[in-house]
């Protein structure tokens, strides 16, 4: 029984996320059912767990206690009004689900695409089998986890609210009410999702509680599909690029072993990157909501966070002016660079702070990392391999708001390895690692985009092909032959 | 004009024997893998590729240990300490030609940094001199000897030694030595076990991932980005040269290529995914909650916890949590949550006395420094002024007192 109020519990924000999208009619635009559907059902995860969060925050902030009654029971009132409000304007089916569903997991498609499909999809389901088996099985297990993010989650699933951490020498000087850990003044989203599932379950758990990680995985996953497939990429690209996110090992490490907010974190911010990207091609108001809310819950669950999410203004001014967005961008990165050398090459003071920066230069445990360790598969040689061959693309106006959020963010992963104090924690593999997570699943989105463009006339060039699926956006003018 | 062209007769052709983008790029691809490996055992083979010699291992128990301490343990053989002069020796006999092995492995693990490993030898071209070579410390581990070039390893080599110097703490491991005679097969299946060996998790697992064995000498994942790169090369030159046969040239190949090559990169990743799940299983499936962290690494220190919770009051009570490791200390907080738990996450330190109140905890779990009289109720720890504090429970290496 208690593993059905879990199951209840985990579903809560996933309903709850995809009411708000469909009352919100989101995604706009939409050129397939199957699209919509997996935009709803990724982002409506991730942003439901938001929601979540911040609705238990605020029942911590007027001092009721945290249970199903006041957190399960208006959260169900409210998905429920926003589900019957979406009905009635339209923007959800209950009965067209199944249909929706079924198009989702067998797309037509020409048959060796279609066994293509299948293999896939089957190996995904035992890649989650396996990640699942580990989450259920293996008590909380790395270092992080145990020591500064599920405290926080263990002393307010007990106590029913969010009570205070403190530094140490707080805590020794005798700060009534306040607890203490490793890291006092991390943000509460993480661990808040695990007292969540603890409630649920009804008891304290600390494997039950890692299962979000999974579910922020999935989500993940079907929302990159589904974005893919708002860009006209065809289903079965768009599905490989779907597997491309779910098949990096360091991601699926940070599922087997969950108890980091550094999938949260890379979850959050590629959904973020392209919903903020789908408003910049359709100028739809409902999209730079969802983008705006996802960047600034962003910033609540990592500290780096809000750095993270700065990087996605390169693409808002690139979008609001087309044509000296690049320029501007541009010479705000020169800028930047630039100031961090003279940081770096003196010893600046600002308002009493030291402003100096040690600047060290390691390639070695850089490249290693990248390209060498069993962390990105081949990620980074495609990545820059199609940059090469197509970099004429990512200047033109349809990828260029989402090139300059990823060279945005893959300049301040190189500021923190060679400016900051993680510089001295490079060689051993670890913060600069688990900081490119947050970067490598868009990398791989604005890949698969950069592909589909670089194809598109070469495959146009090449002959007929078999005629689009009725589920194909291309069916609808303009689409490509099959590449 | 004859429609019998040669337009016509072009067409002819083609259509006889159209082009097969995949079929070519499977080829490619296929070709690509071979010229890799072969340059690679070209590079790597020091003898000849072909052998009827077979590796010889000497396990633990044939080894002696002339010079320094050693203990056998269940692993292998624990070098404790070195002798007087810093030199630890670690000998077994032999009889083999050097021509047939030119690699040998000590198989060792837990190596400082600061030891130096030497590798000396006798041979019987001149049976009155030791010969010697440096060898590498990789990983905590002794790297391979490759004698192939050494002018010295000739004849029959009738002694091996590995000679150690410096001190080292905790002790050296040696599970044995083999002699390998490092035919091409043999070579591939190292490479291939490097990559496959399985690599389970550990506290540096959520940071970063191999892909097997810790140094290897050539990363699956470099090797087929350049697998993929010569295919695509050759699959675009073909393209421009011989259109008629290859076809134009069509994205999806590369792509395919790579996705090939991602996908074996996955497999290999499933794989050890499926082992690490097998040892997960056996180690805490169909237990309770409890059961498993009582079967987890730091199963002592949380049944010990667990006790201690028995016997505090109820939270919120302030509790101090003092262990000799980070680790210790850490996961003993952890576990006494929602308890207000004080420990250093990254120092053995204990709290001065005088932040502690009358009606405060302390636990202690493994940690030298600390002493307890307990006649007189007292308790000090690091030297400092002893504080009044009674006992209430007490475990091997641990205990739990309330200050008074």
């Amino acid at each position: 029984m208690e593993y059905v109020a879990l199951a209840l519990g985990l579903a809560l924000p996933w309903a709850l996320g995809i009411a708000v999208l469909a009352a919100l009619q989101w995604p706009v635009g939409a050129a397939s059912a199957s699209e919509a559907c997996a935009l709803r059902i990724g982002y409506g995860y991730c942003i439901g767990a938001l929601l979540l969060t911040l609705w238990m925050r605020g029942v911590s902030a007027i001092g009721l206690r945290f249970g199903w009654s006041s957190i399960a029971a208006p959260l169900a009132v409210i998905t429920v009004g926003l589900c019957v409000y979406a009905v009635r304007r339209g923007q959800l089916s209950f009965t067209a689900i199944p249909a929706t569903i079924r198009s989702l997991l067998r797309p037509e498609l020409p048959r060796w695409q279609q066994l293509l499909w299948t293999f896939i999809l089957s190996w995904l389901a035992l890649r989650y089998a396996l990640l699942a088996a580990e989450i259920a099985w293996r008590p909380l297990y790395p270092w992080d986890a145990w020591i500064q993010w599920a405290t926080k989650a263990r002393v307010w699933y007990e106590l029913g609210y969010m009570a205070p951490f403190v530094t140490g020498d707080r805590w020794l000087a005798g700060a009534p009410g306040a607890f203490f850990d490793a890291s006092p003044n991390y943000p509460a989203t993480v661990p808040l999702l695990q007292v969540w599932s603890c409630i649920a379950l009804g008891r304290w758990d600390d494997t039950v509680m890692n299962w979000p990680w999974l579910l922020l995985l999935i989500a993940l996953v079907v929302a990159v599909y589904g974005a893919l497939r708002g860009e006209v990429v065809r289903p079965l690209p768009a599905l490989l690029g779907a597997y491309l996110v779910a098949s990096l090992p360091l991601l699926d490490v940070h599922v087997a072993l969950a108890g980091y907010a550094d999938l949260p974190m890379a979850a959050t911010y590629t959904l973020a990157a392209l919903a903020l990207y789908r408003w910049a091609l359709r100028r739809d108001v409902r999209d730079a909501i969802v983008a705006l809310f996802l960047a600034l819950c962003g910033a609540l669950i990592k500290t780096p966070g809000i750095v993270w999410m700065l990087t996605l203004l390169p693409g808002v001014i690139v979008a609001l002016l087309p044509r000296r967005g690049m320029r501007i961008v541009g010479a705000a990165f020169a800028i930047t660079a630039l100031l961090l050398l003279v940081l770096a090459r003196t010893d600046t003071t600002l308002l009493g702070y030291p402003l100096h920066l040690d600047f060290q230069l390691s390639w070695r445990p850089l490249s290693e990392g990248l390209f060498l360790f069993g962390n990105w598969n081949l990620l980074w040689y495609g990545a820059i391999a199609l940059a090469f061959c197509a970099w004429r693309h990512l200047r033109e106006p349809k990828l260029a708001p989402l090139a300059v959020i990823v060279a945005a963010g893959l300049g301040f992963l190189l500021m923190v390895a060679w400016f900051t104090i993680a510089s001295a924690w490079l060689a051993e593999q670890t913060t600069f690692n688990r900081a490119t997570l947050h970067l490598a699943p868009l990398v791989i989105c604005l890949s698969v985009l950069l592909w589909h463009e670089l194809v598109q006339p070469m495959t146009a060039m090449a002959g007929s092909a078999p005629g689009p699926s009725p589920d194909d956006p291309s069916a609808r003018g303009g689409g490509m032959p099959e590449a | 004009m004859d429609p019998l062209t040669p337009i016509a007769a072009e067409d002819a052709s083609t259509s006889a024997h159209p082009p097969r983008p995949f079929i070519v790029g499977a080829w490619a691809l296929a070709m690509s893998v071979a010229v890799c490996l072969l340059v690679y055992l070209y590079v790597t083979v020091p003898g000849p590729w072909l052998s009827h010699a077979q590796p010889v291992h000497w396990d633990a128990r044939a080894l002696s240990v002339p010079r320094g301490s050693a203990q056998p343990n269940a692993d292998g053989l624990a070098l404790l300490a070195p002798d007087a002069s810093g030199l630890t020796l670690v000998a077994v006999s032999t009889s083999l030609r050097a021509s047939d092995y030119p690699q040998i492995i000590w198989e060792t693990s837990q190596v400082s940094d600061g030891v130096k490993a030497t590798l000396i030898w006798r041979n019987d071209y001149q049976p009155g001199r030791i010969f010697s070579r440096e060898l590498e410390i990789v990983g905590g581990r002794i790297a391979a000897g490759q004698l192939a070039r050494d002018s010295n390893w000739i004849g029959n080599i009738n002694g091996l030694a590995l000679v150690l110097r410096g001190t080292f703490t905790p002790p050296i491991l040696v599970r044995g030595v083999t002699a390998k005679p490092m035919t091409a097969a043999e070579v591939l299946f190292d490479l291939v076990d490097e990559w496959l060996t399985f690599e389970p998790w550990s506290g540096t697992s959520i940071n970063n991932r191999t892909g097997g064995v810790e140094v290897q000498e050539v990363p699956l994942t470099l090797l087929l980005a350049f697998v993929v790169g010569l295919a695509a090369t050759t699959y675009v030159t073909l393209t421009r040269w011989r259109t008629r046969w290859v076809g134009p040239f069509r994205p999806v190949v590369i792509a395919g290529m790579f996705l090939v090559a991602w996908f074996i990169l996955d497999v290999v990743w499933q794989w050890n995914l499926i082992r690490q799940i097998e040892l997960t299983a056996a180690q805490y499936a169909g237990k309770s909650w409890r059961e498993r962290h009582l079967a987890a690494e730091d199963g002592r220190l949380f049944d010990f916890i667990d006790k201690v919770r028995a016997a505090l009051p109820p939270p919120p009570a302030r509790v101090f949590m003092i262990a000799e490791t980070n680790f210790l200390r850490g996961r003993g907080a952890y576990h006494l949550y929602p308890y207000n738990v004080y420990f250093d996450p990254w120092q053995n330190t204990v709290p001065p006395a005088s932040a502690m109140r009358s009606g405060d905890y302390l636990v202690v779990f493994q940690r030298k420094g600390v002493q307890y009289d307990a006649a007189q109720q007292r308790l000090r720890w690091d030297g400092a002024a002893p504080v009044s504090a009674e006992l209430l429970l007490v475990d091997s290496g641990a205990a739990l007192f309330r200050i008074r």
